[in-house]
């Protein structure tokens, strides 16, 4: 593991600054008078008045092809000589470990030389880990001050995407929370456990069971009308409580009681959005959910099972429009996950990642890296499966791969190994191998996806534009 | 007189100081080796690090950042704390000096540092103990389930579905700074409070206490609805109710019994906004306006007490002390810590069902790193061929059942190092091959005298998280002894070290030898020489902890020597002299345990309720009831801070006189209505 300095100032939180915030309700004279409490807030949604909120949800987006982002993240980064594709442009050759997209070619894009400045210091995997989206550098922390110092790209979708859908987000996983806290390096581990953060200290929590997934999904488009009245109710006592714990605490402390008042207004949102009503017509999810199609209860025995099952659960999030955001992260920072199910492979895979140039090694490496890209084949064949009018919904996707570090043997975040797949509605040039000059920011992708998602986005952390070529 | 004349008389007094300081530095060192229980001086500390760091710690660009060359007295420590802990830590573990280098005997080492920690000692706890802010967290995973399913009465584990939580802090997953409020948790609390309260007002057992047995012909539901929640709600908020809340809740039942007139439902419903509401979710205490610290609350410390010792809510017993203002009382305290800490056994040997478990078990899980049992850690199948739920069901419990035994019994916190006795279910037994009647339950059982088991070493599921999924590692085992025991965690390899292949267990003999090749290069050394020596000793072990004398027909070698010479050969060897560095063991079991107890990261300051509970613990035989009583006295556990962060208590309120003056503090809350449902 490297172990660097931290430099003298990190970089702060960018998207507070950010033109290209996606909705600002919430004036910039507020945000300052309220400082330490406004930089708190998860959504700033918090401080729109109730009938602001609800205005949102009546400007419902009736377009019957919504464009969804997801981001899929993979620890341990990967081989480097077997992942590069030789060519570029539009007749570029896919290298061995990107050979499982060989069907997905037209609608994929190999992006080379992109890297992540800010997660160049600290430790070689939880700084690159909570960093991936955020394009920040996280305070080293056992836990005391932690923070991510910005939000991730997704959740600044999520805010932009969330009046139209019951679930703003959802955020996916296979590990639990990694325990511990890593004394080695100063990291508590739950930085190496999240990838999506709604703000600088709010990392959100994921779901790790699909069966889980499934539930919350077929309750938006099920909901029972008959609970929905008093589930109001409910939820005006619970925030009353939250209001009256928050007048009583010192400004320091009103941040935990803000995420749970966030919390429950999401749960208000979905609410409202199912309730035919005054704002116009109840939510209802483009294609029907169908109870038969329920995933087990118990969690599957088999990784490539339970790594499947999730990915039809995005899949089915992002065909109901259930949510138009997701994260998943495909294990945690140093995952140790034993791949030997896979032939040919006895290392864990942090293990293998640590190849030491050992020409074994560097095999079960690349094996692991190559299953990793099968499963996002998957999910990317899968969303193409789906029809969407005269499109498919992977045509109205983006669908980001990626790891937080280059080679599991360097830890750096130098051209980090970063795929999209989809078309994002038409606003993506897919099919194409786009090598870019040495470090240049990945933040900068991130501008474009968000432009595409619909943001009016100049500007994303360190960003110095959207990303060329990316764009139609 | 001229300016030159000056200078020259300057000058000379200067060499003159010099060469007195380098002559009482020699004889410094020259008395370091001659008479090493004398405890160190400044001077002396001074005349250490020139001898034995200053080489590579000083110039323009020092080994790790650290220079030493300006090092001059006690006060340069007290100006960096943490640098200095480092390099106690470092010094006291043997890993520097390097190997290699100049290394002082045992004494002047345990001299030098002894000296660091008093030093450190001096600098920060002379002005008095700073207690850490008033507490404000979620109830983690496990303390919402074990809360849910005190209050309802119900056998349900209602927290099955929450995201797991992680660690922060001293390691715990009940730190405050990480437990965080997404909205996952939100719509998961919602769902476990219907399911809990469905089960709990349909279960004959626990029915009674929500609905009215018999509505009488005068039946009068909002009244009844209020003697409900006047009995439900200041336990589900662990503290009296305030003015308005009883009409806020009542208010919350007659919205539902207007629409349809069911009692149940609308009870339920009322319940069940309890059960999400953040005054339930979260322990929440009362912000201190005050300038300085003042103690917590009686209901405050109730719950400080319950989620330490039960990671759930107070109980009844505990409510009335609060109510009655006594819980501050030394004595009452003490009193209450073994009544919580009790568990049963039976003739048998069986311990079923105590409260405390929880606790052992949050506790051992993480401190020891057990819970990555099944999660992080999962055997390779070429190892694991034995390896079922039975067995890894034993696996997991032992070392809780253990520590749960510790607890009850009051026995000496030394049984962590080495013991005649463990917790063995049916599998278990087998797999260590103690012969004797087993179950599926653990039992605890007295061990066989032949060193093989006794003490956490012995233990698999400890054996197992600290290997490789398909061989052992003797270096993750030596690091996990430095780690766990001794808080000496080794830093990371420094960049550009390429890390040693420990190879396949096809080669046993050349995994040994190869990790030779740690001590030869003075990078590796500083650490690996006493890291991957500890983990030889463990070599009898393989993955699953089974004892083995050979590894593919060669004899296993698990001899192994500490950078002071000191040799060993097996783990029985090993455990006595893991033994001789109790005082290094306790202290840092107790730093953990304090980080537990505060739920958040120590300081600096909160070492020196450290260091005095270490001198109370080698007094009274390291017995498990000192270290848990003098942390539930001290004052980090009983006081809040108050504006002024930095304000001390220097001389806290004796628990025994306080009573009062807590009751004071805890002006704000009334006691307890009496007002329960006759049955």
């Amino acid at each position: 593991m490297t172990n660097k300095a931290l430099p003298q100032t990190s970089p702060q939180a960018v998207y507070l600054d950010d033109p290209g915030q996606c909705r600002s309700h919430v004036s910039r004279r507020t945000l300052l008078r309220g400082a330490g409490a406004a930089l708190a807030l998860p959504w700033l949604e918090a401080m729109m008045p109730r009938t602001a909120r609800a205005s949102n949800v009546a400007e419902k987006d009736h377009s019957d092809s919504p464009i969804r982002m997801a981001a899929l993240f993979v620890p341990n980064g990967v081989r480097q000589d077997a992942w590069t594709p030789e060519s570029e442009g539009r007749e570029f050759t896919l290298s061995p470990t990107l050979e499982p997209l060989a069907e997905l070619k037209d609608q994929l894009l190999v992006l080379t030389n992109l890297w992540n400045q800010a997660s160049d210091f600290g430790d070689g995997h939880y700084v690159k880990t909570s960093g991936f989206l955020t394009c920040t550098t996280i305070n080293k922390s056992l836990g005391i001050d932690l923070n991510c110092n910005g939000r991730s790209m997704d959740q600044v979708a999520a805010a932009h995407s969330s009046a139209h859908t019951p679930l703003p987000s959802l955020e996916l996983g296979i590990d639990p929370v990694t325990t511990g806290v890593d004394t080695n390096v100063g990291y508590t581990r739950v930085y190496g456990s999240h990838i999506a953060w709604s703000g600088p200290t709010s990392p959100l929590a994921r779901e790790l069971n699909p069966r889980y997934v499934f539930e919350r999904i077929f309750r938006a488009a099920h909901p029972r009308q008959e609970t929905l009245k008093r589930d109001a109710q409910l939820l005006d006592r619970v925030l009353g409580d939250a209001k009256e714990l928050q007048r009583r605490l010192g400004a320091s402390d009103r941040q935990r009681m803000d995420e749970y008042l966030q919390s429950v207004r999401s749960i208000e949102q979905r609410l409202q959005h199912q309730q035919e009503g005054k704002h116009g017509s109840a939510w209802k999810p483009i294609v029907d959910v169908d109870i038969k199609k329920r995933p087990p209860g118990e969690l599957p025995d088999q990784h490539e099972e339970h790594v499947r099952l999730m990915l039809d659960m995005i899949a089915l999030a992002f065909q109901t429009d259930t949510t138009r955001v997701c994260t998943f992260m495909f294990g945690n920072a140093v995952s140790g996950r034993n791949f030997s199910f896979l032939e040919g492979v006895t290392a864990g895979h942090h293990d293998a990642s640590h190849h030491e140039n050992n020409e074994d090694k560097l095999r079960q490496y690349q094996r692991i890296n190559r299953w990793h890209v099968e499963q996002y084949a998957y999910l990317l064949g899968k969303l193409r499966n789906m029809q969407e009018r005269e499109t498919t919904v992977l045509d109205n996707s983006m669908i980001l791969y990626g790891s937080g570090l280059r080679d599991g043997n360097g830890h750096n975040p130098h051209n980090l190994p970063i795929l999209v797949g989809g078309r994002g509605g038409g606003s993506l040039a897919a099919g194409q191998h786009l090598s870019y000059s040495r470090d240049t920011p990945l933040a900068n992708l991130y501008t474009a996806m968000l432009k595409a998602f619909g943001c009016d986005t100049k500007s994303f952390a360190d960003s110095t534009g959207a990303l060329v070529n990316v764009l139609t | 007189m001229s300016s030159r004349f000056v200078l020259s008389i300057c000058t000379t007094a200067l060499l003159l100081t010099r060469a007195m300081g380098d002559e009482t530095e020699s004889v410094a060192v020259d008395e370091l080796r001659s008479a090493p229980s004398v405890a160190m001086t400044d001077v002396m500390a001074v005349a250490f690090v020139k001898r034995y760091c200053i080489d590579c710690h000083s110039a323009s660009d020092p080994e790790a950042d650290l220079n030493l060359a300006s090092f001059a007295s006690t006060a340069d420590v007290a100006a960096s704390i943490k640098q200095w802990n480092k390099i106690s830590e470092r010094v006291g573990g043997d890993q520097m000096p390097p190997e290699g280098s100049d290394a002082p005997p045992q004494s002047s080492r345990q001299a030098f540092v002894d000296w660091i920690r008093k030093s450190i000692h001096a600098a920060t706890c002379d002005d008095g103990i700073t207690p850490g802010p008033p507490q404000l967290r979620r109830l983690n995973q496990d303390e919402y389930a074990n809360t849910v399913r005190d209050l309802l009465g119900i056998q349900i584990n209602a927290g099955h579905a929450l995201p797991a939580d992680g660690a922060g802090g001293e390691g715990f997953d009940n730190a405050s700074e990480t437990l965080f409020f997404s909205p996952i948790h939100a719509e998961k609390y919602f769902d476990a409070a219907n399911v809990a309260l469905s089960h709990a007002l349909t279960n004959p057992d626990t029915r009674d206490r929500f609905i009215p047995a018999k509505p009488a012909e005068d039946f009068q539901p909002l009244a009844e609805a209020r003697v409900v929640l006047a009995d439900f709600l200041p336990k589900a908020f662990r503290r009296p109710l305030r003015d308005a809340e009883l009409d806020e809740y009542t208010q919350l039942f007659a919205l539902a019994y207007d629409e349809d007139g069911e009692f149940a439902s609308a009870i339920q419903f009322a319940l069940r906004a309890a059960l999400v509401s953040p005054k339930f979710l979260f322990l929440w205490e009362e912000p201190n306006s005050q300038e300085g610290p003042v103690l917590v609350s009686q209901f405050e410390l109730a719950s400080r007490l319950s989620y330490f010792l039960w990671a759930s809510m107070p109980d009844a017993k505990l409510m009335e002390l609060a109510a009655g203002g006594q819980l501050h009382d030394e004595q009452v305290l003490a009193g209450q810590v073994a009544r919580m800490l009790r568990s049963d056994i039976s003739t048998e040997g069986l311990r079923r069902g105590a409260k405390v478990r929880n606790f052992a078990a949050s506790f051992t899980e993480q401190w020891l790193g057990t819970r990555a049992l099944g999660r992080e850690f999962q055997p390779d199948p070429v190892v694991s061929e034995h390896y079922d739920s039975e067995l890894a069901g034993g696996m997991k419990y032992e070392p809780v059942f253990f520590f749960e035994d510790l607890l009850a019994d009051n026995r000496s916190l030394l049984n962590l190092i080495d013991a005649d006795f463990t917790y063995l279910n049916k599998r278990l037994a087998n797999h260590y091959q103690v012969p004797g009647e087993f179950r599926e339950q653990p039992k605890k059982v007295e061990l066989p005298a032949d060193g093989h088991r006794g003490g956490l070493l012995g233990m698999s599921a400890i054996l197992a998280v600290s290997s490789r999924p398909y061989r052992t590692s003797p270096v993750l085992r030596g690091k996990w002894i430095m780690d766990t025991f001794f808080g000496t965690s080794p830093p990371p390899p420094p960049p550009n070290v390429g890390a040693l292949d420990e190879g396949d267990l096809a080669v046993p003999t050349s995994l040994r030898e190869r990790l030779e090749q740690h001590r030869a290069d003075p990078a590796c050394a500083s650490c690996h020489a006493t890291m991957d020596q500890l983990g030889f000793g463990l070599e009898n072990y393989d993955v699953l902890g089974r004892w083995r004398t050979e590894v593919d027909g060669i004899p296993v070698d698990a001899r192994g020597e500490l950078p002071d010479g000191t040799a060993f050969d097996g783990p029985a060897a090993l455990k006595r002299l893991l033994l001789d560095r109790k005082q290094q063991f306790i202290r840092h079991l107790t730093s953990k345990m304090l980080g537990y107890a505060l739920a958040r990261e120590l300081t600096n300051e909160d070492d020196c309720v450290v260091e005095d509970i270490v001198a109370e613990l080698e007094e009274n035989d390291y017995r498990s009831h000192t270290l848990i009583v003098e942390i539930v006295k001290s004052v980090l556990f009983r006081y809040k801070q108050g504006q002024n962060r930095q304000a001390a208590v220097v001389h806290p309120t004796p628990a025994a006189a306080n009573s009062d003056a807590a009751a004071q503090l805890s002006g704000q809350h009334q006691p307890l209505e009496e007002n329960r449902r006759d049955k």
